[in-house]
């Protein structure tokens, strides 16, 4: 039996959880939410996440009726994400490890979306498909390590989605992704849009471009062109039209990539995780393709497909009980830490 | 040019125990300057007193130093205020 507490804090939001062996005594989490327009930035992020913590420590203990001294292990975000915002968990992580004479371990946020997905959904070994904010990989398992198979050549899909919220000014509560999805319901008209598949990767980047300037006609984005003296164009289509184009589009290429893996490793499962996997268009659209091909797919609600502390817990949990021991030394954080950099001592497939 | 002067600056932080300030003290020594910072930062205990040493050629430099680490500080302070008696004693000072 293993008690873990676990401290998430990569992006703008900022979760405890509590998991004895397996079952879920306490997952509370705070967003920062910016303005329409607006992203979140590191420092205001961090100070967000400062001005939370400590208070969510102490909800967590509450729900799950705990002492400190009922807890085994620590557990915090030691990457990837942003720097600012990470350290906020590590300090108060390294302090609570000190102060309540526990271990204290690193985990990688992918792995914790990884096994927090194992867990609720009971899915045994499948291609994942990591979808967030700041990150798209297509996952799988072999020998020790979660391997990468596919991944974004440049930005998140997460990443795409939010900074299109951001030119059309769509609200950010509850996130940005959840407002698309929604506007996305209501568009009649599919709009092409560049479609971006290397291989096993996809990319984003020069899609965001294209649906930016079919969305604001008139903003003129390179400053040596002379202003036209045309009448000002209206846009062309509604932003119902272009969220649900966006979203059709960038699902396809995932799907297209993550089918690709499962033929690649004769694989019938896929397991979707990350803040973008909430979404149930995706969800939707990967149920089509796992039907098609005899498979099953799994998937969480937003519970544990946002970042989330539970899922920090939990895969540090697996990784203490393997018999992962980190020096208080190394309790560092890391803005780059590649998901096939953590050995997985706790799968024996 | 005439070599230029070192900037310096030193804190001393008193906790109210030494243990307390042994804890701080562990906490805030693991997290390295960034590299591009050109700061040297070196933490020693004096009893319940935590010392911190900065220098810098530059004093911009410096001051985002300095304050980056207070924010880490304030944050240790504060959890150690907030949870320092829970292990030990269950229930007693809890908010």
């Amino acid at each position: 039996m293993v008690c873990a507490l676990g401290i998430e804090g990569s992006a703008n939001k900022i979760g405890i959880g509590i998991i004895n062996d397996g079952k879920v005594l306490a997952n509370v989490r705070r967003t920062y939410i910016t303005p329409p327009g607006e992203g979140f930035l590191p420092k205001e992020t961090a100070k967000h996440h400062r001005e939370a913590i400590l208070a969510l420590v102490q909800a967590s203990l509450k729900e799950a009726e705990l002492q400190p001294s009922d807890l085994d292990v620590i557990c915090y975000t030691k990457g990837p994400g942003m720097a600012p915002p990470l350290l906020v968990g590590a300090i108060v992580a390294r302090t609570l490890s000190l102060l309540w004479q526990k271990p204290l371990l690193g985990v990688n946020h992918c792995i914790g979306h990884i096994e927090m997905g194992r867990l609720i959904t009971g899915a045994q070994n499948p291609i994942v498909l990591y979808v967030s904010g700041g990150n798209t990989q297509v996952i799988a398992y072999s020998n020790k390590r979660y391997r990468i198979f596919g991944e974004t050549i440049d930005i998140a899909v997460g990443n795409c989605l939010d900074r299109f919220a951001r030119i059309i000014k769509l609200s950010n509560d509850p996130s940005p992704g959840y407002n698309i999805e929604q506007l996305a319901k209501q568009g009649k008209q599919y709009i092409k849009l560049p479609y971006v598949v290397k291989g096993m990767d996809v990319s984003f980047s020069g899609l965001l471009s294209h649906i930016e300037e079919l969305a604001e006609p008139n903003k003129r984005r390179n400053k040596r062109k002379k202003p036209t003296d045309e009448a000002e164009k209206e846009p062309e289509y509604s932003k119902e039209d272009l969220c649900y184009s966006l979203q059709e589009t960038i699902f396809a290429m995932l799907v297209e990539i993550t089918e690709r893996a499962m033929a690649h490793c004769e694989s019938n499962e896929v397991l979707i995780v990350g803040g973008v996997g909430c979404n149930e268009r995706l969800q939707e659209m990967m149920r089509i393709m796992c039907e098609e091909r005899d498979g099953k797919l799994f998937a969480t609600d937003e519970r544990y497909c946002i970042d989330n502390g539970l899922m920090i817990a939990h895969a540090g949990a697996e990784m203490f009980k393997a018999g992962t021991k980190m020096p208080f030394e190394d309790a560092f954080v890391t803005q780059r830490y590649r998901t096939d950099e953590v050995l997985v001592n706790w799968r024996d497939d | 040019m005439p070599e230029q002067a070192v900037n310096e600056s030193t804190l001393r932080l008193p906790f109210d125990t030494p243990q307390h300030a042994e804890i701080a003290y562990r906490v805030l020594s693991v997290d390295q300057e960034p590299r591009r910072n050109f700061v040297r930062k070196t933490l020693s205990l004096e009893e319940n007193v935590l010392v911190v040493q900065f220098s810098a050629d530059q004093v911009k430099n410096l001051r985002t130093a300095i304050s980056s680490f207070f924010e880490c500080l304030l944050l240790c302070q504060d959890t150690i205020r907030l949870f320092g008696d829970a292990g030990t004693q269950p229930s007693a000072n809890s908010a």
